[in-house]
């Protein structure tokens, strides 16, 4: 496996000399890429150098950094390692390449980025919704969506299903009956 | 005079068995011109939830992604965390994980079994193999306290050890199958009806299969020999014999019969798993799950489920909450583009059966 690693590692540096490199052991191999080389930076691990199977595309919110990260999970099926290519894009200006013209299957995936973390491609031909309807808040799987503040403001209880109640105390009080003594040293 | 296409809309209420989705399909008369996956109605954000939770907390969600297969998405998140942390699995709990995925597998193809027929309207095969799957629902009870969602392969291993004489009684249970799936042969495969239906119906091109990603049975019934368990062993399948069935035909045909290999196999590996299994420790001390640190970095786990790969890419930032983890579920790829691809020129009256076919499990897309 080190052999057939450093074979890709030196084939990728030839072609893509700016793609920084880190180490890992086992089947794993890992490079960063600037977010422009993309495109023919996946193009040619599955073109020559057998990365044809694009598991997914995962993506972050580093909100500390001002950065989003997307990291394209490959396979190569003939010497069964697994590439991880990091990129990051500017959290203000959050645009990226398509890629759904190397693997149709992308588009999906980046349907759900587009949706869930606003980042926008602007070359990729798809319907406007995905999973969220009507949604007019910030993208939801930014790190500054706050899920608890959404549902509060969004959300109300119905009279009588307000959170937090204590269940023996509110029992007790509908029913009119008293909470045994060995049951409440367990109320609030 | 132009016929004009009309727009039909399959779901959202369970087309089949999938989980809640709908597929938009323009029609001319019988036959579908065009086809568009629409989702949306299940959206539970779990992986957002899990930025809010520690690390175990976070587990409990996983085994919610996928109703009928919750073990694999289990066996994910534990290893994803061992990966991230160091953490060494005792041989037994590997021992004990393979048998709980291989009969969580074999218990999604009863479920398969019952989906593909009824989206035919053949419902005695499903009211025998829902019937069977509940001998397996029985032995994960013993095991783990719950039926369908299990929370038993956690993060350094299993959560208890097997109770006793708990491997007779999977033995038993899977001489009682075997019989039985000759029953199914019987029923099914011998069906002309089921033939008819599903030779040269949704037939998926080959030079479709780079391109949309596919996995798992849809794979294999296009005649290529790929699986998780066997590109990139995990726990302890590179230690058992079985074999990685295929079929040439690319069509719902094909795909049953490697489905129906596939639970023989399963069979085959649990009784090794059985015969193997070493005595010991079933799972490794972790530390307290309110104060656990997972060491900073970032993994992609990935296992064969029955439908095909799963995989889940997990950050740490060395706090006690997940940074990120993010699913990717067989049927995020085969229900969405694949779908759309291969429906136009199929009979209207075929959609849910190609649906179950390519193993589309709605709750896994939205997540």
């Amino acid at each position: 496996m080190k052999e057939i690693k450093d074979k890709m590692i030196a084939q990728i540096n030839a072609a893509f000399p700016e793609a920084v490199n880190k180490a890992y052991d086992g089947n794993r191999l890992d490079f960063t890429v600037h977010k422009d080389a993309i495109p023919g930076f996946l193009s040619h691990m599955k073109d020559q150098l057998g990365f044809r199977h694009l598991s997914h595309i995962a993506y972050v919110d580093w909100i500390e950094e001002n950065e989003f990260e997307l990291v394209y999970l490959l396979w190569s099926p003939t010497d069964k390692v697994k590439l991880f290519v990091h990129t990051r894009i500017d959290r203000e200006n959050p645009v990226m390449h398509n890629i759904d013209m190397i693997w149709r299957q992308a588009n999906t995936y980046q349907r759900e980025i587009k949706e869930m973390l606003g980042i926008d491609f602007p070359d990729m031909v798809a319907p406007d919704e995905f999973i969220l309807e009507d949604w007019d808040d910030i993208p939801p799987f930014r790190r500054d969506f706050d899920t608890l503040e959404y549902v509060n403001r969004t959300f109300w209880h119905r009279p009588g299903r307000e959170d937090a109640q204590d269940v023996r105390e509110t029992i007790s009080k509908r029913s009119g009956e008293e909470i045994p003594d060995f049951a409440k040293k367990y109320s609030r | 005079m132009r016929e004009k296409a009309t727009t039909l809309y399959l779901g959202p209420q369970h087309p089949g068995i999938t989980g809640n989705m709908m597929v938009r399909l323009k029609v001319m008369g019988d036959t579908i011109v065009s086809a568009q996956t629409e989702v949306g109605y299940l959206h539970r954000a779990f992986e957002k939830l899990q930025e809010r939770r520690n690390w175990l907390n976070s587990f409990t969600l996983m085994c919610r992604f996928c109703v009928p297969e919750t073990d694999p998405m289990e066996n994910l998140y534990a290893r994803a965390v061992e990966s991230l942390d160091n953490i060494e699995v005792p041989e037994r709990a590997k021992y004990i994980r393979v048998m709980v995925l291989e009969l969580a597998r074999i218990a999604t193809q009863l479920m398969w079994y019952a989906g593909q027929n009824g989206s035919l309207g053949l419902y005695t095969m499903g009211q025998w193999s829902i019937g069977d799957r509940d001998y397996i629902l029985d032995l994960f009870e013993q095991l783990t306290g719950g039926r369908v969602y299990h929370m038993y392969q956690w993060p350094g291993g299993v959560r208890r050890d097997l109770p006793e004489g708990f491997e007779g009684k999977v033995l038993r249970t899977l001489d009682y199958l075997e019989k039985r799936l000759k029953d199914y042969d019987d029923l099914m495969f011998s069906n002309s009806i089921f033939q008819k239906r599903t030779q040269g119906v949704g037939y998926v091109p080959k030079e479709s299969i780079i391109e949309h990603g596919v996995v798992g049975p849809v794979l294999r019934g296009a005649g290529i020999r790929s699986d998780i368990r066997i590109d990139e062993p995990y726990e302890v399948y590179d230690k058992l014999d079985f074999e990685i069935p295929t079929q040439e035909g690319s069509d719902i045909w094909a795909r049953a019969l490697v489905r129906r290999a596939e639970v023989h196999q399963s069979i085959r590996i649990i009784r090794q798993v059985l015969d193997q299994m070493p005595k010991g420790e079933f799972n490794t001390s972790i530390p307290n799950p309110m104060k656990w640190r997972v060491k900073a970095g970032d993994t992609y786990v990935r296992a064969e489920s029955a439908r095909g790969e799963v995989g889940y890419y997990a950050v740490s930032d060395g706090t006690i909450h997940p940074r990120r983890m993010h699913l990717r579920g067989a049927a995020y790829v085969h229900a969405i583009t694949l779908l759309e691809n291969i429906l136009p020129g199929q009979n209207v009256a075929d959609v849910s059966a190609i649906m179950n076919s390519l193993g589309t499990c709605a709750p896994e897309i939205e997540r």
